[in-house]
């Protein structure tokens, strides 16, 4: 496994060099050992490890959303499916990150939770795809960024950054060191 | 000869499938088959018969009861659940392999196939109407055209994105413009060659065109519906990522609201959760 991540970390450097804040380049922080925390779809995680990248793949019509305290060095990420929670509401007491309402609150309670200061968050988020078309039963991913901006608004929040909508795919990972969030769409990555 | 040509003679010259199992589907729908005969068939594959009972023993297939034998399981589980985990027995070795021309790694089509025969069924439940007896394996096959063309569109992958993605057009009309036939269709075929139902070949051949068919049916529009939420879901995704038309016709004819799919998302992603790795890890390996 510790191979595994070790490659993992080995090619995100090299994807990495190069790029405009060029960290990677500078010396000893080369030597930082990342470990990447996948985060399961409807699955919400948080730390205050620097040394760990949360990662998710395969967004759909999903959100990503990563949160940040810079001061502490901690954020979270949860990867939602559905807008709201009155769907199901057993099933959203158990696992809030499925859906987008109870997912953002109980991201900014994880982050309060570690000591995080709301004032501080960072919020970024990648997902929300659709198809091509206006077929409205299909446009969830419409819906969940409808829903997330209303959460985050409702918890006096901005989002700093997002790459959102579209009909493509998207894998985000955040780095709990520096707060950078890559997204990676189609096999190209850019920085959020 | 024209690339169309070429493919579809490359999907005629594949194998057939294993003798022990078109034996087995054929008693499979016999309407008056004797128990003792279907599972003396399904035996005579050690294979098959595994992953029968690994399935069987599954809460989402079978229950709480532990079955023992190849024959319990038929009479327990019945004729079309036991045809729908034969054919899974056989298909997730290939789908388990990454297809390159899609960009997606090991298990991503197994894992996206699986998703969607689940939530074909869930659909179904969530709009109250009988599940149709083949849809499961309808919706296990709906992309089995990817394995088939992984190969072509390997070559070609980066101009059948390139139009799919610059020109927004729809993947599998990108495929057609590009290779002069998609996915779709090549699954169809395949499946028409393996003397499949009618009613299975016509789901895959229409799943992303449910109005173009000529005989619209809840099948086809229930494994339309089920696909695009599973890519939706993102489960098993690859470049074509959500670049498809989603049928307002199909949703009508099925009176789907944007409700009862959550619904049945929620549902679906619930079931798979509890047999994705019966499928993933183990279904297959003999």
């Amino acid at each position: 496994m510790s191979v595994i991540v070790r490659r993992v970390v080995a090619r995100l450097r090299t994807m990495e060099k190069g790029t405009s804040d060029g960290r990677w380049e500078s010396g000893g922080r080369d030597e930082i050992a990342e470990v990447i925390q996948i985060v399961g779809i409807a699955e919400l995680k948080v730390s205050n490890a620097p040394s760990d990248v949360l990662a998710t793949y395969a967004l759909g019509s999903c959100l990503g959303i990563t949160a940040y305290d810079p001061a502490l060095k901690a954020g979270g990420m949860a990867h939602c499916l559905l807008p709201l929670s009155h769907l199901d509401p057993v099933r959203a007491e158990n696992c809030p990150a499925l859906f987008t309402d109870t997912g953002v609150s109980a991201l900014i309670q994880a982050m309060l939770n570690l000591g995080a200061c709301r004032d501080r968050l960072v919020v970024k988020v990648a997902g929300g795809a659709s198809p091509l078309n206006d077929a409205g039963v299909f446009r969830t991913g419409a819906r969940n960024y409808v829903v997330m901006r209303k959460l985050l608004w409702k918890n006096g929040l901005l989002i700093a950054a997002e790459d959102v909508g579209g009909a493509m795919a998207r894998s985000m990972r955040f780095s709990l060191a520096t707060g950078a969030v890559h997204v990676t769409t189609g096999g190209r990555e850019v920085a959020l | 000869m024209s690339r169309r040509k070429q493919i579809l003679d490359r999907v005629f010259a594949l194998p057939a499938l294993p003798e022990a199992m078109t034996r087995v589907m054929r008693l499979l729908d016999c309407p008056e088959v004797d128990a003792g005969e279907i599972a003396r068939a399904i035996e005579c594959d050690p294979g098959m018969t595994s992953n029968l009972l690994r399935l069987a023993n599954s809460a989402y297939f079978g229950g709480p009861r532990q079955i023992g034998s190849v024959r319990e399981a038929f009479v327990r589980l019945g004729s079309k659940r036991t045809f729908h985990l034969i054919v899974s027995s056989v298909f997730a070795p290939m789908a388990r392999r990454p297809v390159a021309g899609y960009d997606l790694p090991a298990c991503a089509l197994l894992r996206h196939s699986l998703a969607t025969a689940i939530a074909c069924e869930e659909l179904a439940k969530a709009l109250a109407m009988p599940v149709p007896d083949n849809v499961f394996t309808a919706g296990l096959l709906h992309d089995i055209g990817k394995i088939v063309l992984g190969t072509f569109v390997q070559a070609d992958g980066a101009a059948i994105q390139q139009l799919a993605f610059q020109e927004r057009t729809p993947f599998q009309e990108a495929e057609s413009r590009v290779l002069g036939i998609d996915h779709a269709e090549v699954g169809a075929e395949l499946l028409c060659a393996w003397n499949l139902p009618e009613g299975i070949v016509d789901a895959v051949r229409w799943h992303h065109d449910p109005d173009r068919s000529a005989a619209p049916s809840h099948m086809i529009d229930l494994v339309h519906a089920a696909n695009l939420l599973t890519l939706m879901w993102g489960v098993g995704s690859g470049a074509d990522g959500l670049n498809y038309l989603g049928s307002a016709e199909a949703a009508r004819r099925l009176r789907l609201t944007p409700e009862l799919s959550e619904h049945a998302l929620n549902k679906a992603l619930e079931a798979f959760l509890g047999v994705e790795s019966l499928f993933v890890a183990s279904a297959g390996e003999e």
